[in-house]
């Protein structure tokens, strides 16, 4: 019961997100491609936000990209989060274009940049759920 | 790109606020939202000298929560309305109803409306421990399914701290910066009486505050509180003959960033840029025109970027602009003269309009009249993050 109630939220798929978990569960990232005019877009939709077509497949993006902007959470807002703080929420863009919140690990929080270099990694919550993460760029 | 579209000038000075009023504001344990508004409503009519009898239409919002929330409040003032509705843009909501009450006023489909909002977020989060408790740990089926909570992101304070962050890295914007504007506005609080803050703020007080989420400290955010404002709203021309000088509507103007807060280069360039050029051409109005502006301030940095978007400044210069004392009485543009929602009482833009039509009236002592102001800008922002309007106000 106690770890229940201590447990980080799950994320609970939308129908018309299941494929990016899913894709997540093998520790690829995938976005939603459009394939009329041929670019990506994120959160998960049924219709292209750039030309409103319904054709479209989730396709295996770069995981690589940088740091738009992030911010530095120090308030507990769940107990969950309590033994992180201070910890960094950021809005990575991928190379492709889309833009994702996200955590940043592997770097002591105030070492975070705007524009910094970020690349994917996967954290299991469980067998069933991995959620994008992203850290500094190897290379 | 949109398509342009020509300002409706045929709509300047058809219309006047003739009065204004607000709640109890602060903390008013054991009142519901819309109790307040309809105390602000009443205390309203009051200063207007008129009978709820003589009001005609209602414009409000409601808790989000609420189905058809005017019904509510018409019905709590004793009213049939011909012209009723509620409005869901959030903070920017408020100036969206004064506006429509011009366009209804003016195309003959009601000839006295009242437009108002009301709300008990103080109440709800900390009048009781438990309330608190309530508020701060919401079940996980009351969150986003995902892209958010599974990272630790939570509330809006977070989302207007990306802009902050994204500035401070454009520009080399400072927490000095935002913690004057944070100062600014204490200061003016403190010549309110009706005003929730009562201690004044120091530079190095708002440095010591705790960081909530940076760049955010306390001082950064705005209060919670109980508070309900109104205004109501009738032809210039009958506005001539009331108990209150009449505040002309000179102007109003509207832009939602809804490719979203995070796309494009939204967190830093905000709808008030093309809301307010638009209030600008229909008022006839630039930037060089407003004595006093009542900006949206649910975070300090939301009104240094305001006041770039506004013109007040060049996009980038609004830290220098801010330091400059600016945004005192007695500075440049006077800003948030009531002390705003950092330093009054938050009621999701309400109070700014009142302010606004306050500052116009010139009806107060001298410590808190801004000098010979003739004409206000007022700032509504909401909606996750991307909803804006503006409200250009002038003395008749």
């Amino acid at each position: 019961m106690m770890s229940e109630t201590i447990r980080k939220p799950k994320p609970r798929p939308a129908p018309e997100s299941l494929p990016y978990w899913q894709a997540a569960r093998d520790h690829r990232l995938a976005l939603p491609k459009c394939e009329s005019c041929e670019k990506f877009w994120f959160p998960p939709t049924r219709s292209c936000p750039h030309c409103l077509s319904m054709n479209f497949s989730f396709e295996n993006v770069s995981g690589k990209g940088k740091i738009f902007s992030f911010v530095t959470y120090h308030r507990v807002y769940r107990p969950a989060f309590e033994a992180d703080v201070p910890y960094v929420v950021a809005l990575v863009e991928l190379d492709e274009g889309p833009r994702l919140l996200t955590n940043i690990l592997g770097i002591p929080h105030d070492q975070v940049t705007c524009e910094m270099r970020v690349e994917v990694t996967f954290d299991d919550y469980d067998e069933d759920i991995s959620i994008p993460k992203f850290k500094p760029a190897q290379s | 790109m949109i398509p342009d579209i020509t300002p409706a000038r045929e709509l300047r000075d058809t219309c006047a606020i003739v009065g204004t009023a607000t709640s109890r504001l602060g903390k008013v344990p054991g009142v519901s939202s819309l109790d307040l508004l309809v105390e602000a409503i009443r205390n309203a009519l009051d200063d207007a000298g008129l009978q709820a009898s003589d009001v005609d239409g209602v414009l409000c919002r409601g808790p989000d929560e609420s189905y058809s929330h005017h019904q509510l409040l018409a019905e709590r003032l004793g009213i049939n309305a011909r012209f009723s509705t509620t409005l869901t843009n959030g903070g920017a909501s408020q100036i969206m109803s004064v506006a429509l009450a011009v366009m209804a006023i003016r195309f003959g489909l009601a000839k006295t409306i009242v437009c108002g909002f009301g709300r008990d977020t103080w109440s709800r989060t900390h009048s009781s421990e438990e309330a608190r408790v309530r508020n701060e740990t919401r079940p996980e089926s009351m969150l986003a399914r995902e892209f958010g909570p599974e990272y630790g992101y939570f509330g809006a304070t977070a989302a207007h701290a990306f802009g902050a962050t994204r500035h401070m890295h454009l520009y080399g914007t400072t927490r000095d910066h935002f913690g004057e504007i944070a100062v600014a506005f204490r200061e003016h609080a403190l010549r309110n009486p009706d005003a929730s803050m009562k201690k004044p703020l120091s530079i190095s007080d708002y440095h010591a505050g705790r960081l909530i989420v940076a760049p955010f400290g306390m001082y950064d955010c705005s209060l919670r509180s109980d508070a309900a404002g109104a205004v109501i709203v009738t032809s210039a021309d009958r506005a001539k003959d009331m108990k209150q000088p009449p505040v002309l509507i000179k102007g109003f103007g509207f832009h939602n960033n809804t490719r979203g807060w995070f796309a494009d280069d939204n967190m830093v360039v905000t709808a008030a840029k093309q809301a307010g050029e638009a209030a600008y051409a229909m008022a006839g109005l630039g930037p060089r025109d407003v004595d006093t502006a009542q900006i949206y301030d649910c975070f300090t940095y939301m009104v240094l970027t305001q006041l770039e978007d506004y013109g007040f400044c060049k996009k980038g210069e609004g830290g220098d602009f801010v330091a400059s004392g600016a945004l005192r009485l007695g500075g440049a543009l006077p800003c948030n003269t009531s002390g705003g929602q950092l330093s009054e009482a938050h009621c999701e833009g309400m109070l700014q309009i009142v302010e606004g039509v306050r500052q116009m009236r010139h009806t107060y002592p001298e410590h808190r009249q801004v000098k010979d102001a003739e004409i206000a800008l007022i700032s509504g922002h909401g909606g996750n993050q991307v909803c804006h309007s503006t409200l250009i106000l002038g003395r008749a």
